[in-house]
Protein backbone atom coordinates (compact mmCIF):
# COMPACT_ATOMS: atom_id res chain seq x y z
CA UNK A 1 0.00 0.00 0.00
CA UNK A 2 1.82 3.63 -1.01
CA UNK A 3 -0.87 5.72 0.64
CA UNK A 4 -3.14 4.88 4.01
CA UNK A 5 -5.47 7.35 5.19
CA UNK A 6 -7.25 6.63 9.06
CA UNK A 7 -9.53 8.87 10.69
CA UNK A 8 -8.08 12.11 8.90
CA UNK A 9 -9.54 15.35 10.00
CA UNK A 10 -7.97 18.57 9.39
CA UNK A 11 -8.93 21.62 11.44
CA UNK A 12 -9.20 25.07 10.69
CA UNK A 13 -10.09 27.56 13.55
CA UNK A 14 -11.69 24.87 15.21
CA UNK A 15 -14.03 23.77 12.24
CA UNK A 16 -13.62 21.17 10.45
CA UNK A 17 -12.58 20.99 6.89
CA UNK A 18 -11.51 17.62 6.03
CA UNK A 19 -12.91 14.54 7.41
CA UNK A 20 -12.25 11.13 6.23
CA UNK A 21 -12.45 7.86 7.81
CA UNK A 22 -10.15 5.27 5.28
CA UNK A 23 -8.62 5.78 1.96
CA UNK A 24 -5.99 3.38 1.04
CA UNK A 25 -3.91 3.56 -2.39
CA UNK A 26 -2.05 0.98 -4.12
CA UNK A 27 0.95 1.73 -6.01
CA UNK A 28 -0.02 2.61 -9.29
CA UNK A 29 -3.55 3.07 -9.14
CA UNK A 30 -5.75 6.42 -10.09
CA UNK A 31 -7.75 7.75 -7.86
CA UNK A 32 -10.41 10.45 -8.26
CA UNK A 33 -11.26 12.25 -5.69
CA UNK A 34 -15.01 13.43 -5.93
CA UNK A 35 -16.55 16.07 -3.83
CA UNK A 36 -18.70 19.33 -3.86
CA UNK A 37 -17.12 22.74 -2.99
CA UNK A 38 -16.11 22.59 0.66
CA UNK A 39 -15.73 19.43 0.40
CA UNK A 40 -11.91 19.26 2.00
CA UNK A 41 -10.67 17.64 -1.49
CA UNK A 42 -7.80 20.20 -1.93
CA UNK A 43 -7.13 19.93 1.88
CA UNK A 44 -6.80 15.74 1.76
CA UNK A 45 -4.25 16.62 -1.53
CA UNK A 46 -2.33 18.65 0.47
CA UNK A 47 -1.77 16.44 3.50
CA UNK A 48 -0.96 13.53 0.91
CA UNK A 49 1.80 16.39 -0.68
CA UNK A 50 3.14 16.61 3.06
CA UNK A 51 2.18 20.49 2.79
CA UNK A 52 -0.54 20.18 5.67
CA UNK A 53 1.06 18.99 8.66
CA UNK A 54 -1.40 19.87 11.36
CA UNK A 55 -3.90 17.01 11.03
CA UNK A 56 -5.70 14.56 13.56
CA UNK A 57 -5.16 11.03 12.71
CA UNK A 58 -3.45 8.74 10.05
CA UNK A 59 -2.00 9.64 6.64
CA UNK A 60 0.94 7.42 5.68
CA UNK A 61 2.28 8.15 2.26
CA UNK A 62 5.44 6.16 1.48
CA UNK A 63 7.61 7.97 -0.38
CA UNK A 64 10.33 10.51 0.42
CA UNK A 65 8.71 14.26 -0.51
CA UNK A 66 11.33 14.06 -3.53
CA UNK A 67 9.37 10.83 -5.12
CA UNK A 68 5.70 13.11 -5.15
CA UNK A 69 4.54 15.98 -6.10
CA UNK A 70 1.66 18.23 -6.29
CA UNK A 71 -0.24 20.69 -8.84
CA UNK A 72 -2.29 23.29 -7.26
CA UNK A 73 -5.68 23.85 -8.05
CA UNK A 74 -4.16 27.76 -9.51
CA UNK A 75 -0.75 26.60 -10.51
CA UNK A 76 2.31 28.73 -9.85
CA UNK A 77 5.18 29.07 -12.62
CA UNK A 78 8.33 31.03 -11.81
CA UNK A 79 9.46 33.05 -13.44
CA UNK A 80 11.25 32.81 -16.77
CA UNK A 81 10.80 30.46 -19.94
CA UNK A 82 8.40 27.64 -19.73
CA UNK A 83 11.01 25.55 -20.84
CA UNK A 84 12.90 27.01 -17.51
CA UNK A 85 10.15 26.35 -15.44
CA UNK A 86 9.17 22.95 -16.64
CA UNK A 87 13.07 21.83 -16.00
CA UNK A 88 13.30 23.12 -12.60
CA UNK A 89 12.42 20.11 -10.72
CA UNK A 90 15.15 18.12 -12.80
CA UNK A 91 17.57 21.33 -11.96
CA UNK A 92 16.47 20.42 -7.82
CA UNK A 93 17.50 16.61 -8.71
CA UNK A 94 21.07 17.76 -10.25
CA UNK A 95 20.04 17.16 -13.61
CA UNK A 96 22.32 18.98 -16.02
CA UNK A 97 20.69 22.07 -17.91
CA UNK A 98 21.06 20.34 -21.61
CA UNK A 99 19.60 17.12 -20.39
CA UNK A 100 17.06 18.87 -18.08
CA UNK A 101 16.49 21.14 -20.92
CA UNK A 102 15.86 18.06 -23.40
CA UNK A 103 13.43 16.24 -20.97
CA UNK A 104 11.32 19.26 -20.57
CA UNK A 105 11.04 19.69 -24.58
CA UNK A 106 9.79 16.51 -24.47
CA UNK A 107 6.94 17.10 -21.62
CA UNK A 108 5.59 19.64 -23.78
CA UNK A 109 5.44 17.99 -26.75
CA UNK A 110 3.66 15.14 -24.72
CA UNK A 111 1.39 17.88 -23.97
CA UNK A 112 1.40 19.47 -27.39
CA UNK A 113 2.80 22.99 -26.27
CA UNK A 114 6.19 22.94 -27.63
CA UNK A 115 5.79 26.11 -28.78
CA UNK A 116 5.28 27.82 -25.72
CA UNK A 117 9.07 26.48 -24.63
CA UNK A 118 10.72 30.26 -24.93
CA UNK A 119 7.85 31.84 -23.84
CA UNK A 120 7.79 33.89 -20.63
CA UNK A 121 5.44 31.76 -18.48
CA UNK A 122 3.92 35.37 -17.15
CA UNK A 123 1.80 35.85 -20.41
CA UNK A 124 0.08 32.70 -20.77
CA UNK A 125 -3.53 31.83 -20.23
CA UNK A 126 -4.70 29.84 -17.56
CA UNK A 127 -5.32 26.85 -19.59
CA UNK A 128 -1.79 26.92 -20.72
CA UNK A 129 -0.59 27.63 -17.34
CA UNK A 130 -1.83 24.19 -16.39
CA UNK A 131 -0.76 22.04 -18.86
CA UNK A 132 2.73 24.02 -18.15
CA UNK A 133 2.74 23.14 -14.27
CA UNK A 134 1.56 19.29 -15.60
CA UNK A 135 4.48 19.34 -17.41
CA UNK A 136 6.73 20.39 -15.16
CA UNK A 137 5.47 17.87 -12.67
CA UNK A 138 5.55 15.04 -15.45
CA UNK A 139 9.45 16.16 -16.17
CA UNK A 140 11.15 14.19 -12.57
CA UNK A 141 8.98 10.74 -14.00
CA UNK A 142 7.22 11.34 -10.01
CA UNK A 143 6.21 7.98 -8.36
CA UNK A 144 3.22 9.85 -6.91
CA UNK A 145 1.09 12.74 -9.05
CA UNK A 146 -1.47 15.10 -7.10
CA UNK A 147 -3.38 17.19 -9.31
CA UNK A 148 -6.10 19.56 -8.33
CA UNK A 149 -8.80 20.03 -10.83
CA UNK A 150 -6.38 19.31 -13.73
CA UNK A 151 -9.16 19.93 -16.40
CA UNK A 152 -10.18 22.97 -14.90
CA UNK A 153 -9.73 25.75 -17.56
CA UNK A 154 -8.73 23.40 -20.57
CA UNK A 155 -10.29 23.78 -24.12
CA UNK A 156 -11.29 20.67 -25.68
CA UNK A 157 -7.60 20.28 -26.89
CA UNK A 158 -6.01 20.59 -24.03
CA UNK A 159 -8.60 17.93 -22.11
CA UNK A 160 -7.64 15.73 -24.92
CA UNK A 161 -3.98 16.06 -24.24
CA UNK A 162 -4.02 16.03 -20.35
CA UNK A 163 -6.06 12.71 -20.25
CA UNK A 164 -3.87 11.06 -22.94
CA UNK A 165 -0.86 11.78 -20.95
CA UNK A 166 -2.31 10.85 -17.54
CA UNK A 167 -3.80 7.52 -19.45
CA UNK A 168 0.07 7.28 -20.85
CA UNK A 169 1.59 7.17 -17.30
CA UNK A 170 0.84 3.25 -16.03
CA UNK A 171 3.21 3.15 -13.11
CA UNK A 172 2.49 6.54 -11.26
CA UNK A 173 -0.02 6.39 -8.56
CA UNK A 174 -2.45 9.35 -9.66
CA UNK A 175 -4.79 10.98 -7.33
CA UNK A 176 -6.82 13.78 -8.86
CA UNK A 177 -9.52 15.69 -6.92
CA UNK A 178 -12.15 16.66 -9.18
CA UNK A 179 -15.84 18.42 -8.46
CA UNK A 180 -16.93 15.87 -11.22
CA UNK A 181 -16.47 12.29 -12.61
CA UNK A 182 -13.08 12.65 -15.16
CA UNK A 183 -13.65 11.48 -18.50
CA UNK A 184 -14.07 7.79 -18.82
CA UNK A 185 -10.71 7.66 -20.74
CA UNK A 186 -9.06 8.04 -17.52
CA UNK A 187 -10.20 4.49 -15.72
CA UNK A 188 -9.58 5.89 -12.02
CA UNK A 189 -11.72 4.64 -8.95
CA UNK A 190 -13.92 7.27 -7.62
CA UNK A 191 -13.54 8.12 -4.16
CA UNK A 192 -16.65 10.31 -2.94
CA UNK A 193 -16.04 13.41 -0.03
CA UNK A 194 -18.46 14.72 1.65
CA UNK A 195 -18.32 17.61 3.31
CA UNK A 196 -17.79 17.46 7.27
CA UNK A 197 -20.38 17.47 9.31
CA UNK A 198 -20.89 21.14 11.22
CA UNK A 199 -20.27 20.06 14.95
CA UNK B 1 22.70 80.23 -10.42
CA UNK B 2 26.10 81.12 -11.80
CA UNK B 3 27.83 78.94 -8.91
CA UNK B 4 25.98 76.03 -9.85
CA UNK B 5 26.45 76.67 -13.89
CA UNK B 6 30.43 76.81 -12.84
CA UNK B 7 30.40 73.85 -10.70
CA UNK B 8 28.56 71.85 -13.29
CA UNK B 9 31.71 73.02 -16.51
CA UNK B 10 34.42 72.77 -13.27
CA UNK B 11 32.41 68.87 -12.80
CA UNK B 12 32.84 68.06 -16.53
CA UNK B 13 36.60 69.73 -16.89
CA UNK B 14 37.78 67.66 -14.09
CA UNK B 15 36.45 64.57 -15.00
CA UNK B 16 37.53 65.00 -18.64
CA UNK B 17 40.83 65.71 -17.36
CA UNK B 18 40.80 62.41 -14.72
CA UNK B 19 41.79 65.03 -11.62
CA UNK B 20 43.99 62.58 -9.48
CA UNK B 21 41.47 63.95 -6.66
CA UNK B 22 38.32 63.36 -7.71
CA UNK B 23 39.38 59.82 -9.21
CA UNK B 24 40.95 58.45 -6.27
CA UNK B 25 37.68 60.14 -3.82
CA UNK B 26 35.32 58.49 -6.23
CA UNK B 27 36.93 54.97 -6.54
CA UNK B 28 37.24 55.10 -3.27
CA UNK B 29 33.35 56.01 -2.88
CA UNK B 30 32.54 53.07 -5.00
CA UNK B 31 34.59 50.57 -3.53
CA UNK B 32 33.98 50.96 -0.15
CA UNK B 33 30.29 51.69 -0.66
CA UNK B 34 30.41 48.29 -3.09
CA UNK B 35 32.12 46.11 -0.48
CA UNK B 36 30.03 47.25 2.35
CA UNK B 37 26.66 46.48 0.58
CA UNK B 38 28.26 42.96 -1.18
CA UNK B 39 28.61 42.13 2.63
CA UNK B 40 25.34 43.60 3.68
CA UNK B 41 23.70 41.63 1.23
CA UNK B 42 25.02 38.47 1.95
CA UNK B 43 23.66 38.81 5.51
CA UNK B 44 20.72 40.64 5.09
CA UNK B 45 19.45 38.81 2.04
CA UNK B 46 19.10 35.01 3.97
CA UNK B 47 18.19 36.58 7.33
CA UNK B 48 15.34 38.66 5.53
CA UNK B 49 13.83 35.70 3.84
CA UNK B 50 14.01 33.63 6.94
CA UNK B 51 12.05 36.53 9.17
CA UNK B 52 9.58 36.36 5.99
CA UNK B 53 9.65 32.35 6.56
CA UNK B 54 9.62 31.95 10.22
CA UNK B 55 7.31 32.02 13.12
CA UNK B 56 9.38 32.57 16.27
CA UNK B 57 8.12 34.54 19.53
CA UNK B 58 9.35 38.45 19.58
CA UNK B 59 9.42 38.04 15.54
CA UNK B 60 7.69 41.13 15.13
CA UNK B 61 9.99 43.12 17.51
CA UNK B 62 13.08 42.07 15.41
CA UNK B 63 10.78 43.50 12.24
CA UNK B 64 10.37 46.55 14.26
CA UNK B 65 14.11 46.82 14.63
CA UNK B 66 15.25 46.34 11.45
CA UNK B 67 12.71 48.91 9.73
CA UNK B 68 14.04 51.08 12.74
CA UNK B 69 17.22 50.65 11.71
CA UNK B 70 16.27 51.67 8.11
CA UNK B 71 16.18 55.55 9.24
CA UNK B 72 19.33 54.82 11.52
CA UNK B 73 21.06 58.87 11.50
CA UNK B 74 24.35 58.33 9.98
CA UNK B 75 26.16 60.25 12.43
CA UNK B 76 24.53 58.08 15.02
CA UNK B 77 26.26 54.81 13.88
CA UNK B 78 29.86 56.88 13.08
CA UNK B 79 30.14 57.89 17.36
CA UNK B 80 28.99 54.31 17.76
CA UNK B 81 31.98 52.83 15.35
CA UNK B 82 33.96 55.42 16.56
CA UNK B 83 33.38 54.46 19.83
CA UNK B 84 34.49 51.08 19.08
CA UNK B 85 37.28 51.57 17.27
CA UNK B 86 38.73 54.25 19.20
CA UNK B 87 41.61 52.92 21.44
CA UNK B 88 39.96 52.61 24.85
CA UNK B 89 37.09 50.62 22.58
CA UNK B 90 36.53 47.30 22.06
CA UNK B 91 37.75 47.07 18.48
CA UNK B 92 40.43 49.46 19.02
CA UNK B 93 43.74 46.62 19.36
CA UNK B 94 42.61 46.12 15.73
CA UNK B 95 43.67 50.19 15.15
CA UNK B 96 41.21 49.85 12.33
CA UNK B 97 40.07 54.05 13.19
CA UNK B 98 40.61 56.47 10.35
CA UNK B 99 41.29 53.33 7.51
CA UNK B 100 38.63 52.52 4.76
CA UNK B 101 37.80 49.02 6.30
CA UNK B 102 36.21 51.08 9.41
CA UNK B 103 33.89 52.98 6.78
CA UNK B 104 33.33 49.96 5.37
CA UNK B 105 32.11 48.10 8.61
CA UNK B 106 30.32 51.56 9.45
CA UNK B 107 28.10 51.65 6.22
CA UNK B 108 27.43 47.87 6.60
CA UNK B 109 25.90 48.49 9.57
CA UNK B 110 23.99 51.30 7.76
CA UNK B 111 22.97 49.19 4.72
CA UNK B 112 22.40 45.54 6.79
CA UNK B 113 19.09 47.09 8.18
CA UNK B 114 17.89 48.45 4.69
CA UNK B 115 18.67 44.86 2.84
CA UNK B 116 16.94 42.80 5.47
CA UNK B 117 13.86 44.78 6.16
CA UNK B 118 12.92 45.65 2.39
CA UNK B 119 13.66 41.81 1.47
CA UNK B 120 11.46 40.60 4.34
CA UNK B 121 8.83 43.04 2.99
CA UNK B 122 9.35 41.42 -0.88
CA UNK B 123 9.51 37.94 0.33
CA UNK B 124 6.20 38.25 2.48
CA UNK B 125 4.44 39.65 -0.23
CA UNK B 126 5.06 36.43 -2.50
CA UNK B 127 2.42 34.28 -3.65
CA UNK B 128 2.77 31.36 -0.35
CA UNK B 129 2.09 29.21 -3.51
CA UNK B 130 6.08 30.09 -4.83
CA UNK B 131 7.28 28.29 -1.31
CA UNK B 132 5.27 25.49 -1.92
CA UNK B 133 5.80 25.00 -5.52
CA UNK B 134 9.51 24.67 -4.84
CA UNK B 135 9.32 21.75 -2.29
CA UNK B 136 6.92 20.01 -4.08
CA UNK B 137 9.05 19.87 -6.64
CA UNK B 138 11.61 18.90 -4.90
CA UNK B 139 13.49 22.07 -4.18
CA UNK B 140 16.22 21.56 -1.43
CA UNK B 141 16.42 24.81 1.25
CA UNK B 142 19.38 26.22 -0.79
CA UNK B 143 17.44 26.43 -4.38
CA UNK B 144 14.09 27.38 -2.64
CA UNK B 145 15.94 30.79 -1.39
CA UNK B 146 17.55 31.58 -4.84
CA UNK B 147 13.61 31.18 -5.96
CA UNK B 148 12.45 33.12 -3.45
CA UNK B 149 15.11 35.64 -4.22
CA UNK B 150 14.23 35.21 -7.89
CA UNK B 151 10.93 35.65 -7.75
CA UNK B 152 11.27 38.81 -5.49
CA UNK B 153 13.74 40.09 -7.63
CA UNK B 154 12.18 43.88 -8.03
CA UNK B 155 12.31 43.76 -4.44
CA UNK B 156 15.65 42.31 -3.96
CA UNK B 157 17.07 44.89 -6.25
CA UNK B 158 14.95 47.67 -4.57
CA UNK B 159 16.75 46.62 -1.53
CA UNK B 160 20.47 46.62 -2.75
CA UNK B 161 19.72 49.99 -4.79
CA UNK B 162 18.79 51.87 -1.86
CA UNK B 163 21.34 50.29 0.74
CA UNK B 164 24.24 51.58 -2.52
CA UNK B 165 22.96 54.92 -2.55
CA UNK B 166 22.55 55.26 1.15
CA UNK B 167 26.21 54.36 1.56
CA UNK B 168 27.96 55.78 -1.44
CA UNK B 169 26.08 59.35 -0.09
CA UNK B 170 26.75 59.28 2.98
CA UNK B 171 29.00 61.94 5.43
CA UNK B 172 28.70 60.92 8.67
CA UNK B 173 30.33 57.86 9.07
CA UNK B 174 33.28 58.60 6.37
CA UNK B 175 33.76 61.47 8.26
CA UNK B 176 34.07 60.36 11.45
CA UNK B 177 35.79 56.98 11.49
CA UNK B 178 37.81 57.83 7.97
CA UNK B 179 39.21 61.33 9.28
CA UNK B 180 38.77 62.72 5.46
CA UNK B 181 42.87 61.86 5.10
CA UNK B 182 43.73 62.51 1.62
CA UNK B 183 44.46 59.72 -0.81
CA UNK B 184 43.51 57.30 2.36
CA UNK B 185 39.75 57.67 3.16
CA UNK B 186 38.61 60.75 1.41
CA UNK B 187 35.49 60.00 -0.70
CA UNK B 188 33.45 61.94 -2.53
CA UNK B 189 31.04 63.09 0.29
CA UNK B 190 33.95 64.27 2.63
CA UNK B 191 35.60 65.44 -0.22
CA UNK B 192 32.34 67.79 -0.95
CA UNK B 193 31.88 68.85 2.68
CA UNK B 194 35.25 70.07 2.61
CA UNK B 195 35.49 71.89 -0.64
CA UNK B 196 32.40 73.87 0.34
CA UNK B 197 34.35 74.37 3.65
CA UNK B 198 37.33 76.05 1.79
CA UNK B 199 34.51 77.79 0.24
CA UNK B 200 35.86 75.97 -3.38
CA UNK B 201 31.84 76.05 -4.01
CA UNK B 202 32.74 75.18 -7.59
CA UNK B 203 35.07 72.07 -6.90
CA UNK B 204 32.43 71.48 -4.08
CA UNK B 205 29.73 71.00 -6.80
CA UNK B 206 31.60 69.08 -9.11
CA UNK B 207 32.41 66.33 -6.41
CA UNK B 208 28.86 66.65 -6.17
CA UNK B 209 28.02 66.60 -9.64
CA UNK B 210 30.46 63.37 -9.64
CA UNK B 211 28.81 61.73 -6.58
CA UNK B 212 25.37 62.06 -8.65
CA UNK B 213 26.40 60.51 -11.75
CA UNK B 214 27.83 57.83 -10.01
CA UNK B 215 24.67 57.03 -7.91
CA UNK B 216 22.43 57.67 -11.01
CA UNK B 217 24.41 55.05 -13.31
CA UNK B 218 24.42 52.23 -10.85
CA UNK B 219 20.68 52.75 -10.37
CA UNK B 220 20.23 52.70 -14.67
CA UNK B 221 22.80 49.70 -14.59
CA UNK B 222 20.50 47.66 -11.25
CA UNK B 223 17.09 48.51 -13.30
CA UNK B 224 18.25 47.66 -16.59
CA UNK B 225 19.80 44.10 -15.14
CA UNK B 226 16.41 43.70 -13.13
CA UNK B 227 14.33 44.18 -16.00
CA UNK B 228 10.95 41.92 -15.52
CA UNK B 229 10.80 40.30 -18.91
CA UNK B 230 14.77 38.95 -18.17
CA UNK B 231 14.97 35.25 -17.30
Amino acid sequence: MMIDVQHLQVKKNRRTICSIRQLAIQPGERVVVIGSNGSGKSTLLRVLAGLERDYEGRCDVRLTWRERTYVHQSPCLFRGTVLSSVAYGLRCRGVSQQVAAKRAQECLEQLGIHELATSNTQQLSGGETRRVALARALAFKPQLLILDEPLAELDAQGIESVCRVLTELSETTIVIASPTSMPTKISAREYQLDAPQAE
Amino acid sequence: MDLIWDGFKEAIHLVVNCDPLVMSAAWRSIWISSLAVVLAAAAGLPLGIALALATFPGKRWVIAAFRAGMALPTVFVGVVCYAMFSRQGVLGPLELLYSPWAIVIGEFVLAFPIITAITHGAVKALDPRVGETALTLGAGPFRRWRTYISEARVGVVLAVLTAFGRCVTELGIAMMVGGNIKNHTRTLATATALETGKGEFARGIAMGVVLLVIALSVTIVIVLLSREDKE
